[in-house]
């Protein structure tokens, strides 16, 4: 028998040894994050790991849609469209989808300031209402600037507050808005209800400088791509200064010189009329004798064959044809597309005014100017600036100054320290929208409830709650809070009295769907004043000016400013001129030849007596003598926004009364130059079969290229059980790039900087290639979203010596970043060019706060790793686990990747090959199918349908 | 006896015996170095210095801080590790293939070769390694067995790179050290300080130079050249294969193999050309390292570029002859696009300059084969930058294009890599022998049969 083995240690030295060990242990482990407590209780209805969808609504400007907030663990990580809102159905715009950063901004105001210190809520309460009780007292009127309200409840709290205020003056500011089409709805109909544009009927459509197709205008996106496939087939003319989405959708764009526009419509009304259709009452044919559109058509270079097949086709389709004209264009041009709506009948058919909720009145920059100056005059006693930035946007800076010398109190409802909260004296933080309680009016049959997804991350309150307070401290009776009054409200006036419901039943479905579809109110349909039109229409003449039509427009991105501070908005390039990180004045080819700029010059902006600098970009298809620049940048508060771009806000000043519209500029070279951030930096296809275009006639004809498979070394794969592939069709994508920024929030994806965008290193999974082919004075468009393409042969899995990329049964081609060493050969070998490397660790740099936004389900990568799309695997995998926890087989269209769930057009579609009877299986073998860079052997899983164009005169089409 | 024109130089200019000429080689180790080696040292070193901080920048901040981006993933560091592996090339090629051939004018300058290209691949080694986004993981590039059942993909180039670069700087190790050994036992025997004593009795692994040992030593020496010689045509053939088995336009060529082959080839004798020049003067052993080394080397640099314009033209006939647009574009941005002048720099130093070498004064001038020699080193450096930046920056869709710009650190590491290749050669000079005199005595006059004419 072995003896026993007497320990060396005593049991005393043993522990010693154990804890000193442990100790070591501990120390050279990671350190703790932080303490876990488990659920003592768990809340009911909380599951831990998974995520809930609460129906809210989100507004800007003058839209309202209704979203769902996707959180886990309590955090909104993600947002995407309501299907219960109608004419969205479950899309959304994409900057609601991106707002998410807003919530979670660094910047956030955490406690109310006075005076720049922090205070307590009463201090700055007690304050504040203390000026607004003298100012009651003395009679001395009180402004409250604020953005559109869109809401009927906050509209009653606002209304509420001037009988309890009788001084109180309200200005409604949206300052990238314009003025023109509200003052030409309300001279010629008497309203300014904007009426609802219905693409989905629209046959034959003309855009008169008008953006249909951007990713804020979901709506409009949706009823486009209803008629774009083979078996409806709409046609599009575009006439516009500068390249939009709609004129790069636009089966017939024209460059077309904005202050031409109104002519252009009434010259084609003239035609109209020439061929039988009656003038609406009111209006004298004489008036449009002098518009002869052959003569236009000279004027402006543009082809008279194609203004006539334009009349013509406008005429053939009637009440299927819709004319927009564009925010920048002069009432003239709207009065013009009035004109041309009714005499076709579009009106109540394609333009749908009977459901517009009430408009609400906008104080435009002469009105604002005209508060303003009174202001500086010392007459009012204070002032209350809720969400609108005029230390920033206001045209007239100087104005602004003096006046805001003048207040002797200024408050700042508002999310950051942003320019006008610099301003004032105090500062009430406000809440963010998913922290808030709502209602919205997007129409008059629809009402959109906001509710909070999640707690107030600050000692913040919404900016309704801050106004009730108020309103029950000037003796107005009132609840305690926003949601008990707009509870209140609905209780009051939105629960049909032929409800049977309980109030808290219907609250709640109302909540739980976060939309309410009513009866609308039947209205008369309004009428087109024809002496408007004709007094209009007789304004409407050639211009005298020499300079350049500078047209403003809101940043298709970055809106008015607000969004700014937002990175994934900021790095999101222009759809167009994909340009990130700031804003450039678009230049036509000819006129950039004639002054010798080229992209990156900076030049001199003048006009009435305002001068800004700024890059210039050539714009391929810009109308000569024409420029195009974006609002919203050159803030100087915020931490991402600051020193972006440049602010063109006062160059409006320099406009007077026509708006975004600066028919008279001035450009000057500077000699200086600067490098812009393009995300895409070479424009033509090169002859390359990349993005496939064809006519509806073509793709009639019976199919041109068959794909072969090519010989290969390797055994084809297998695919058991699945195998995922995607179909983007090409002829209903608009190049909105809600797919990105949908897949940016999904995904996790680093903001590099403008820096980085310089050296080529963004991080986007998913981009929307833009390419220019034809001449450049009106090239064609192609707009084509590239993403991996999940190859089954993928090029990129045979050459990484680590195998850290490698293929799945399903047919993904899968990203292990821990096993990623980081060669970068797995890029330079992958044809698309959609891998993106971590050159640095970008989420070392990401705000603590902003970290709350990360999806849990999806791994952060760290430096030094490759990464790519992945079709959203996350996504796979929770619905294959919802399957079989259901005990049934996966369906179609149960998987919806972020950018397909995303995308307004429903141009992404999602699922599995092995499926005969999939959508994408149907869509893949569709004749205009193919996939790009077939003939390297790749064999990638997406199938791209090429764009479908439907120009005039096409053969057997139309 | 030969006619006077036709009688070949001698290989060893002067009189020389055995004995002087180990006096010569072997007392310079035991000699304080001149001032200029310490002057030359200090420069290398500070520079070698510099590279290796901004190496350490690298690791500690990421890769970001080169120029590389998105699509040039790779640039200045590939770059680089394609340069320098193919300066060692020269090396073997003289000391092995050389010695099968039995082109006894290797002796001379074989012992320095080998050590360059020992240098050259430690240099190139260095950017592999650092090159990737997570250097200290470089070890899962190696196939070891481990918990995971984890092992590297056989299928990538990048693996085969590994094991061809490894197998080569070990057989070139061992060939030149079995080289060093019986000179290793000569500094033995001739050591006078404990130290060296100690250091050469370890170094020279009991060399007693017996007809045993001399006949182990011959036989493993022709081995190790037979290795060698299949080893310097194989390396530079798996580095090309990186870029030839891939997609990318201008890099999916057949020709790529035997095309880089003699590009190392070609670069590893402008290196040998530059630094003998030199170190012929500054040693003092023009007498062992003769105008006619230098020249032969030089006609092999002549030959080489004359390769090297025929593979230039293939590359263009096969870009033309494919129909390929994308290679035709490729091609096109060699010669016109944004860095067009990089590929005309390639073709000038390349093919154009060194044909100056078909003069017989130039290439017995000193100031000029240096001249040739620096242009050829930058012209197959830019060779390289052509091939791999500007294939990269504009490949299969358009829309991903863009410029590629080097840092200062990209530059400085470049710096670093020259001032630790010739840190090393330094010290090589000062502790080791740089000819091997046993091989040299082969070349002494009388030291073999003369060939007898009759008639």
């Amino acid at each position: 028998m072995a003896e026993p083995i007497e320990p060396d240690l005593s049991r005393r030295e043993f522990l010693g040894v154990l804890g000193a060990s442990a100790a070591l242990a501990a120390g050279c482990s990671r350190p703790d994050r932080g303490e876990i407590v488990p659920f003592d209780k768990r809340p009911a209805g909380a599951r831990p790991g998974n995520a809930d969808l609460y129906a809210s609504a989100f507004q800007e400007g003058l839209s309202a849609y209704g979203v769902l907030v996707k959180t886990r663990e309590g955090r909104p990580i993600h947002v995407q469209g309501n299907d219960k809102h109608p004419s969205c159905a479950g899309k959304t715009s994409l900057r609601a989808m991106a707002d998410i950063m807003g919530l979670y901004d660094p910047g956030r105001l955490r406690r109310p300031l006075v005076k720049g210190r922090p205070a307590s809520w009463d201090q700055a309460r007690g304050r504040l209402l203390s000026d607004l009780l003298g100012a009651r007292a003395e009679r001395r009127p009180v402004l409250l600037m604020t953005n559109a309200l869109l809401s009927p409840t906050r509209r009653a709290l606002v209304a509420a507050l001037g009988k309890a205020l009788p001084g109180l003056k309200h200005a409604v500011r949206e300052p990238a808005c314009g003025g023109a089409e509200a003052a030409a709805l309300k001279a010629c109909y008497g309203d300014a209800r904007r009426p609802r544009l219905r693409l989905d009927r629209a046959k034959v459509m003309l855009a008169l400088e008008v953006e249909l197709l951007s990713g804020d205008r979901p709506e409009e996106i949706k009823g486009f791509a209803a008629n774009r496939g083979e078996g409806s087939m709409s046609r599009l003319y575009a006439f516009e200064a500068g390249m939009s989405l709609t004129g790069a959708n636009a089966d017939h764009r024209v460059p077309w010189k904005p202050s031409r526009a109104a002519a252009l419509g009434f010259a084609l009304a003239r035609a109209l009329h020439q061929s039988g259709r009656p003038l609406p009452a009111g209006v004298a044919d004489s008036v449009l004798a002098g518009f002869d559109l052959e003569a236009l058509a000279k004027e402006q270079g543009a082809d008279p064959a194609l203004l006539r097949a334009l009349a013509e086709d406008l005429k053939r389709a009637g009440s299927s044809a819709l004319v927009v004209a564009g925010p920048a264009l002069p009432p003239q041009a709207h009065a013009a597309a009035f004109l041309l709506n009714t005499m076709l009948g579009a009106e109540g058919s394609t333009v749908d005014a009977s459901i517009s909720p009430p408009a609400e009145e906008l104080a435009g920059d002469e009105e604002s100017s005209r508060f303003l100056l009174e202001a500086a005059q010392g007459r009012f006693a204070a002032a209350v600036f809720w969400g609108v930035n005029p230390a920033y946007a206001f045209p007239d800076a100087a104005l602004w100054d003096s006046s805001a010398a003048a207040i002797p109190l200024k408050a700042r409802i508002g999310r950051t320290l942003d320019e006008t909260a610099r301003a004032c004296d105090i500062v009430l933080p406000e809440h963010h929208w998913l922290e808030s309680w709502n209602d919205f009016e997007p129409s008059s049959d629809l009402l959109l409830l906001q509710q909070p997804a999640v707690a107030p991350l600050y000692d913040t309150r919404q900016g309704d709650d801050v106004l009730l307070d108020l309103l029950r401290g000037l003796g107005g009776g009132a609840p305690l809070d926003y949601r008990s009054y707009l509870m209140e409200r609905w209780r009051r006036e939105v629960q049909p009295a032929s409800s049977l419901l309980p109030f808290e039943r219907f609250w709640s479905s109302a909540l739980h769907d976060g939309a309410l579809r009513r009866e609308a109110a039947s209205r008369p349909p309004r009428r087109l004043d024809g002496a408007a039109v004709t007094k209009l229409a007789r304004q409407t003449g050639a211009p005298a000016a020499s300079g350049f039509e500078l047209i403003l427009s809101p940043g298709a991105n970055v809106f008015d400013g607000r969004y700014a501070d937002n990175g994934w908005l900021q790095e999101l390039p222009d759809p167009v001129t994909k340009l990130s990180w700031g804003n450039a004045v678009c230049v036509s080819p000819a006129d950039a030849v004639r002054l010798g700029l080229a992209d990156g010059d900076i030049v001199e902006l003048s006009a009435g007596g305002v001068e800004v600098e700024l890059p210039a970009v050539v714009q391929p298809g810009q109308a000569p003598g024409t420029l195009g620049a974006a609002l919203g940048y050159g803030r100087r508060a915020g931490s991402v926004a600051a020193g972006v771009g440049v602010n063109l806000f006062p160059m409006l000043a320099g406009s007077g009364a026509a708006g975004l519209l600066l028919p008279d500029t001035e450009l000057q070279k500077t000699g200086c130059r600067t490098a812009l951030p393009f995300i895409q930096r070479h424009h033509k296809m090169e002859g390359r079969d990349i993005a496939r275009s064809i006519t509806l006639a073509k793709s009639r004809q019976p199919r041109l290229t068959h794909s072969k498979d090519l010989a290969t070394l390797y055994p084809p794969r297998k695919f058991p059980k699945h195998k995922w592939a995607m179909a983007v069709d090409l002829s209903l994508c608009t190049g909105c790039q809600a797919c990105a920024v949908s897949c940016q929030s999904e995904n996790n994806v680093p903001v590099v900087g403008a820096e980085r965008v310089l050296e080529g290193r963004e991080m986007h999974w998913l981009r929307v290639d833009r390419y220019y082919e034809g001449p450049a004075e009106n090239p064609k468009v192609l707009l084509q979203p590239m993403m991996c393409q999940q190859c089954d042969d993928a090029p990129c899995e045979t050459v990484c010596p680590v195998a850290a990329t490698n293929h799945s049964d399903e047919g993904l081609n899968q990203m292990a970043y821990n096993r990623c060493v980081g060669t970068r050969y797995c890029a330079n070998n992958c044809p698309y060019k959609v891998r993106r490397f971590n050159f640095f660790e970008y989420n070392a740099q990401t705000p603590e706060s902003r970290r709350l936004a990360f999806n849990p389900e999806v791994t952060v990568r760290p430096r030094g790793v490759m990464e790519k799309c992945t079709f959203c695997v996350q996504r796979i995998q929770e619905a294959k686990a919802a399957a079989r926890s259901a005990g049934r087989a996966l369906r179609d269209g149960d998987i919806e990747p972020a950018c397909a769930a995303a995308c307004p057009a429903g141009a992404i579609v999602f699922g599995d090959l092995k499926d005969p009877a999939s959508r994408v299986s149907r869509l893949a073998a569709r004749g205009r199918g193919y996939r790009v860079l077939e003939e390297l052997g790749v064999k990638p899983s997406v199938t791209y349908l090429a764009d479908l164009s439907n120009p005039a005169g096409d053969r057997d089409a139309s | 006896m030969l006619p006077e024109v036709l009688r070949r130089e001698p290989l060893i200019a002067g009189p020389l015996t055995a004995a002087a000429l180990d006096e010569q080689v072997l007392s310079y180790p035991e000699r304080r170095p001149p001032r200029a080696w310490f002057l030359a040292f200090a420069f290398t070193a500070s520079v070698m210095c510099l590279g290796f901080a901004l190496i350490g920048y690298t690791v500690y901040e990421g890769i970001g801080v080169w120029g590389n981006n998105r699509p040039v993933g790779w640039a200045f560091d590939i770059i680089n590790f394609v340069f320098w592996i193919g300066i060692g090339h020269a090396g073997t090629l003289i000391s092995a293939i050389l010695l099968l051939f039995r082109a006894r004018w290797r002796n001379a300058i074989a012992r320095y070769a080998e050590a360059m290209t020992i240098f050259a691949v430690m240099t190139a080694g260095i950017f592999p390694a650092i090159h990737v986004g997570r250097p200290w993981l470089d070890f899962w590039l190696f196939p070891y067995p481990n918990q995971r059942g984890l092992w590297p993909n056989f299928r990538s180039p990048l693996m085969w790179d590994v094991f061809a670069v490894s197998t080569y700087f070990a057989v070139s190790l061992l060939f030149w050290y079995i080289g060093l050994l019986p000179d290793l036992a000569s500094l033995r025997g001739r050591a006078k300080t404990r130290l060296r004593q100690i250091a050469y009795t370890v170094l020279s692994l009991g060399w007693r130079g017996t007809p045993e040992q001399w006949r182990h030593y011959e036989k493993a020496y022709v081995i190790l050249a037979g290795l060698a010689t299949g080893l310097v045509l194989s390396v530079h053939s798996v580095v090309s294969f990186d870029f030839a088995t891939s997609l990318v336009p201008g890099w999916h060529m057949t020709i790529f193999p035997p095309y880089f082959v003699v590009g190392a080839i070609f670069a590893g004798f402008a290196m040998v050309v530059l630094v003998l020049s030199n170190v012929r003067r500054l040693m003092g052993i023009e007498n062992l390292i003769t105008m006619r080394h230098l020249e032969l080397c030089n006609k092999v640099i002549l030959g080489c570029s004359c390769l090297m314009g025929y593979s230039y033209l293939c590359e263009a006939f096969t870009a033309w002859y494919s129909m390929n647009p994308y290679i035709h574009h490729t091609f096109l941005q060699y010669v016109t696009g944004t860095y067009g002048w990089a590929g005309w720099l390639a073709v000038v130093c390349n093919v154009a300059v060194p044909q100056v070498l078909w003069s017989q004064r130039v290439r017995r001038s000193i100031p000029a084969m240096i001249g040739v020699a620096l242009c050829v080193t930058a012209g197959m450096w830019f060779e390289r930058f052509v091939i791999i930046v500007i294939s990269l920056h504009h490949d299969f869709l358009p829309s991903a294009w863009h410029v590629y710009k080097p840092t200062m650190v990209d530059i400085g590491i470049l710096l670093g890599s020259f001032g630790f290749f010739f840190t090393l050669v330094l010290l090589f000079a000062r502790v080791l022998p740089v000819v091997a005199t046993t091989e040299v005595k082969a070349t002494l006059p009388g030291a073999q049969p003369e060939g007898v004419t009759h008639g």
